[in-house]
């Protein structure tokens, strides 16, 4: 299946920012791998936001390509943030406990200024 | 049967991979004027993807030559979404003894990071109830029209009741 997701990847301060617009499913999976590696390439990022305020879709196996990009993020010593869900996918990202994990801001800006104030 | 039913709709989608979106639309398209708010139409809406996704996946195991049937009916109070393939008992009964998934046991490696499916099905909807009848497998989803209360975690928060 043809993945609908696509994304770009820019620096703001110590954060890398993916941002993904489209279709989180499991045909995503090449293209949010790779949208990681592009963002941490330099090695230097503290902290990774995953930016959905322009995804419309992401079913469990979206979920499980969260999951596997927290698991690698931890592994590498980084904090993973999100920003721009929805108020439906917040609630999934409650009900998996994927927000104990990753820290929730309504955008960008919010997030960048939230990652500030921790920092 | 437990509830005065009139069907809204039935559809069918051959079991390609990402034709749960075709039934979701038609879903939410059918049950506009149920009664239901924003919040659980979007909750129905995740339940009956993922229900159709595993009936695409592990019922017809992704023949496109086999439908996925969808019947949506309007109930005295709410709508029920009845999602059949042909995988008979291809999938446990929602009470036996499934792996709960476990986020930290996923980000230490002890659980595979998939295994949402069923969970986020049993979070969304207020009913589920699976039933076999030979090789046809149903799910069938219940959303009630008065408010629920949206679940807040794994382990407090309120799961569908399984008939």
């Amino acid at each position: 299946m043809q993945s609908k997701c696509e994304t770009d990847v820019r620096r703001l301060a110590d954060c890398a920012v993916i941002e993904i617009r489209g279709e989180v499913d499991g045909s995503a999976a090449a293209v949010l791998s790779a949208a990681y590696d592009g963002a941490v390439a330099d090695g230097s990022p503290t902290c990774v936001l995953l930016d959905f305020a322009r995804v419309d879709y992401i079913n469990s196996t979206g979920i499980a390509l969260i999951v596997s990009v927290l698991a690698r993020a931890r592994a590498e010593g980084r904090q993973v943030i999100a920003s721009g869900l929805s108020d439906h996918y917040r609630q999934i990202f409650v009900i998996t406990r994927l927000s104990d994990f990753i820290q929730l801001y309504d955008d960008v800006e919010s997030a960048a200024a939230g990652v500030g104030a921790a920092g | 049967m437990a509830y005065d039913e009139r069907v809204l709709v039935s559809f069918s989608v051959p079991s390609e991979p990402g034709n749960e979106r075709l039934a979701l639309a038609r879903v939410a398209d059918a049950v506009s004027g149920c009664g239901l708010s924003s919040d659980q139409v979007d909750r129905l809406k995740t339940a009956v993807a993922e229900a159709t996704m595993n009936a695409i996946e592990h019922g017809n195991h992704n023949q496109p030559d086999v439908d996925v049937d969808v019947t949506v009916a309007a109930l005295d109070d709410g709508v029920a979404v009845s999602i059949v393939d042909r995988g008979g008992a291809h999938a446990p009964a929602p009470d036996a003894g499934v792996e709960l998934p476990d986020l930290d046991m996923k980000l230490a490696g002890l659980q595979t990071p998939r295994g949402w499916g069923l969970f986020l099905i049993q979070n969304m909807v207020d009913a589920m109830d699976v039933s076999i009848d030979g090789d046809l497998h149903t799910v069938r989803l219940v959303m009630r029209s008065q408010p629920t209360p949206r679940p807040r975690d794994p382990e407090g928060g309120p799961r569908a009741e399984q008939v």
